[in-house]
This record gives C-alpha cells, structure tokens and sequence, in this order.
C-alpha cells in the first residue's frame, strides 16, 4: 500500500468510523455507509493534508477508495512536477 | 370536549452536581452546590469567576462515537437524560407509533462557538471551517438529534426564549398533546452558559456574582445576593395522555396540570413583576387551580438583587397571604443558572419533589432580606407532601413561563 493510500485509509477510518471494514480499490462511499457529511469532512482533511483544493467537478467522480487514491495520487504527482 | 390529561412518567438530568438523575438527586436535596472556579477558560481577567461546570461527562456512555463527534455537549446531555427519562417511563419506542411521539427542547445550542469558527473563516478561508459546525451548534440539533435518536416523528422544535425557554418547552409539548397532535412529549431544556462571550457579556450587565469563592454563590433571595452563577446541563420529562399511560400500564409520577404565559413589555434587562404574575395566573387558569392548591414554588430564583426581589413580589401579587404559607426555593443556588436548560432541570427537580416528598433548599442562604419575606426553605432540605408545584421561569427581555405539576390521584 502507497503512502498515499495508507494516509487515505487512515483519514476515511477516523471520519467514517468503519475500522474492521476492508479497504479495497472498488470499495465505495455507500459500502462504508457514508453519508454526504463524511464525505464532505474528508475532502476538506484531504485538501488540508495535501494543501489542494478539490473541485465538487471533481467531487463528484470520487465513488470509490480506488477514484480517491488515483486522484490523490494524481494530483500530488502534478504538484510536484510544477 | 375536554382535552386530554397530561402525566410525566419520566425525568431525567445531566448537571454540575450530578451526571444521572439519582446523582443530581441526592445532590440537591443534600444542598450540595456545584458552583467551582471556572476550569472551562482562563476566566482570571473576567468579571465572574464561578460557573457551575459539567466535566467528567462520557458521551460514549450514550452514543456511538460518531454521533458524539456530529453533536454538541448540549445535544449530547439532552439525548442522555433523554435516555434516562425513557428508562424510568418504562417507554419502548418499538411498541409507539413513531409519528405519534414528539421532540420539544429548548436550548441556545452552542452559539458562543460562532465566534471561534468565524476566526478560523477569516484566517483561513471558507473552505477550512469545520464541516460539523451547523450539527454541533445549532439550536435545532437538539430536537432532532433526540428525535433520531429515539425514532420519534411527531412534531420536533427547539424553543429559544432566554431563560424562559426550558418551560417554555415543556408547555409546548404540554399542548401539543392536548389538542391531540401527539402521545408522547419528550420536553426539556439543555444549555451551557459557561464560557467566555456570555460570562463577559453577562458580566458587562451586571447580571454575575463578582465572588470568586467555590460554592458561596448565588445567594438567592439572602440580602447580600450579588448576581448569578453561569451554568450548563440539561433535565427532559416523558408527558403523555393519560389515556396513553394507563394503556401501557406506566407508572404515573404525577400530573401536568397547567402552562401559562407572558411578557412584560417594559424593559430590555429589568423584571417585572406585574408581567410575571401574568403569567403565573395564566398557568394557574389553566390548570383550573386556586392559589390555595399550590404548596410549593419551584422559583426562578437567580440570585440577581433584581430578579429574587421582583419574583417575591409576583408571589404576592398572585397568591396574596398563601405566598408566605407556602416554600420556595431556588435549585440555581446549587446548580447555578443553565439559560435555555433551567426550566428543563427545574422541572425534572419538582417532579422529583413531588414524588420523593423532599424539597430542595435555597443553600448560601445567611441574611434575610426584607425586599424577600416568604419560606425559601434556607440551606436544609425540607420533607413535605407537595400536591401542587409552580415552577417559574422568567427570561431576560420579559418572557415569562410558568408551568404546574400536580399530585395525581387518579380521580
């Protein structure tokens, strides 16, 4: 697991409340039984950790864990190169 | 037709004294004061340096961790002593029509944090703010977070009149049920004013003791009261019809026999004890009451040289000679005063008057003051079979709400 995906996995854990659940690519927001205010706080912790702002564009295609590390990883990748 | 009976099969508290309802209890009938130093914020430059502060409150005890990081501490003490109040009402939700029970709280919710999370929007931008702000100060999360909680979908409203609010709440729910819109009322109050805006706000009025020695404050209705003490928790009842009880075959602790309403239209901070009579007739109208069935007063007692003054002529204007027959005394001189919250406790506090035959004292209570001449049952409990309690609750601006408890009979 990227360093990326286990500060995720650590970030989604400590707001959704779902230690015990496994964490997959294909693992959705409805799986964890998240709703729009966990959402909402872990886009706002991501953005703070990773100094981004998210787009609700964007927002809206993070389904599963799978779209958020891409994305992530995407964009601190981009981060970095600039 | 008549409107339906109303009994309280439940009550329970959260306060400074004591965390469950047996604690807050034997606290107050023991005249224990949980008046301290504020531990809550460096208070060292402020005008008052006393509150009577809840700690050691575990919301893990009630609630999943999720809902405790979503809720408030005001949310989180109405929903326990919600939780205890269901308990002694013997109430199983999954036996109710869900629509049938409703929510009725008063509470300020945590407004005082406005300003902290303004601070972090200023220095930080709108996207830094936390998420939960709205769920964890808002007034409305009371109601409906005690409503989801239980599964109650009746009507569910937060009531804000000062400190008016927490009967103010309970007659809501009162009248509710009697023109049939409910069963069941889960009423009370939760509030906090123990931190640094309102104790420099109510400072700055005037309104707070300048004492700085743990338990001496308030005094109320004692000649050298000197102001309020700030305080927080919250007290919820279980009312329903009569009717509504004895089909579940519930223990009837006693009756809510009247509420009653109104406002003084004078003056922004200053009593009025015309204005409060008026609403202590009304609620005694509406009980179909006499002066002469009431034998304890549940009082408002603040503790501010206005306030016990003002409600001790009211006294007499309403009841005339029975006023001085009669006991009053003030729960705030050991729990301190809990806002939105007070009329809630106060409430939870006669019913167990009534039911325990102990009335609370007024502790810190030394020198008599002739401005305030009744019974305020000085630093000792008192036993007494009470059959018929008015608890006042006046708010600052003159809303004023007077509720009543009667001994039920049955007949």
């Amino acid at each position: 697991m990227s360093a990326v995906e286990e500060k995720i996995k650590e970030i989604i854990t400590g707001i959704v409340h779902c230690e015990g659940k496994a964490l997959t690519p294909t693992t959705t927001w409805k799986d964890l039984k998240a709703d729009s205010l966990d959402l909402v706080q872990v886009l706002v912790q991501l953005e703070e950790t990773y100094g981004i702002e998210i787009s609700d564009t964007d927002a809206e295609k993070l389904k599963s864990f799978g779209d958020l590390v891409a994305y992530i990883e995407g964009v601190v990748a981009a981060k970095a190169k600039s | 037709m008549a409107p339906p009976r109303i009994v309280v099969t439940g009550v329970g508290a959260v306060t400074a004294v004591g965390l469950n309802t047996a604690d807050f209890w034997s606290a107050l009938t023991a005249g224990r004061s949980g008046v301290t130093s504020i531990t809550r914020f460096d208070a060292s430059t402020y005008p008052s340096k006393l509150a009577a502060e809840i700690n050691g409150f575990d919301p893990l005890k009630y609630m999943d961790v999720k809902l405790a990081e979503r809720t408030g501490p005001y949310t989180q003490w109405a929903i326990a002593s919600t939780v205890m109040a269901m308990e002694m009402a013997g109430l199983d939700m999954q036996k109710e029509r869900s629509e049938r029970v409703g929510t009725v709280i008063a509470t300020t919710g945590d407004v005082h944090k406005i300003g902290d999370e303004t601070d972090v929007l200023k220095a930080r931008g709108p996207r830094r703010i936390d998420p939960l702000f709205m769920n964890r100060i808002s007034a409305h999360m009371a109601p409906v977070q005690v409503g989801k909680f239980i599964g109650a979908r009746g009507p569910n409203t937060s009531i804000n009149s000062a400190c008016a609010s927490g009967s103010d709440a309970i007659g809501m729910a009162f009248n509710h049920m009697r023109l049939g819109r409910a069963d069941v009322m889960v009423a009370g109050g939760t509030d906090t004013l123990v931190s640094p805006i309102c104790v420099a706000t109510m400072g700055l009025l005037g309104a707070l003791s300048r004492d700085a020695e743990p338990g001496k404050a308030p005094r109320p209705f004692d000649k050298d009261r000197n102001g309020m003490v700030v305080g927080e928790g919250a007290g919820m009842l279980v009312l329903e019809t009569l009717e509504h009880a004895r089909a579940r075959g519930a223990r009837i602790l006693c009756e809510m026999a009247g509420a009653g309403w109104s406002y003084d239209a004078r003056n922004d901070t200053a009593p009025d004890p015309e204005g409060e009579a008026l609403a202590m007739k009304a609620a005694l109208d509406d009980a179909g009451m006499k002066p002469e069935e009431i034998d304890y007063i549940n009082a408002h007692g603040t503790g501010t040289r206005l306030n016990d003054a003002s409600e001790t002529r009211a006294l007499k204007l309403v009841l005339g000679g029975h006023a001085y027959r009669i006991p009053v005394s003030s729960n705030k001189s050991m729990i301190g005063h809990l806002g939105a919250g007070a009329g809630g406790v106060e409430a939870v506090a006669s019913v167990l008057t009534m039911v325990n035959g102990v009335i609370p004292p007024t502790i810190n209570y030394v020198t008599p003051d002739p401005e305030c001449d009744l019974d305020y049952v000085p630093n000792v409990a008192r036993k007494a079979e009470v059959t018929g309690i008015m608890s006042n609750s006046f708010g600052m601006g003159g809303q004023n709400c007077a509720i009543i408890f009667r001994r039920f009979t049955g007949a």
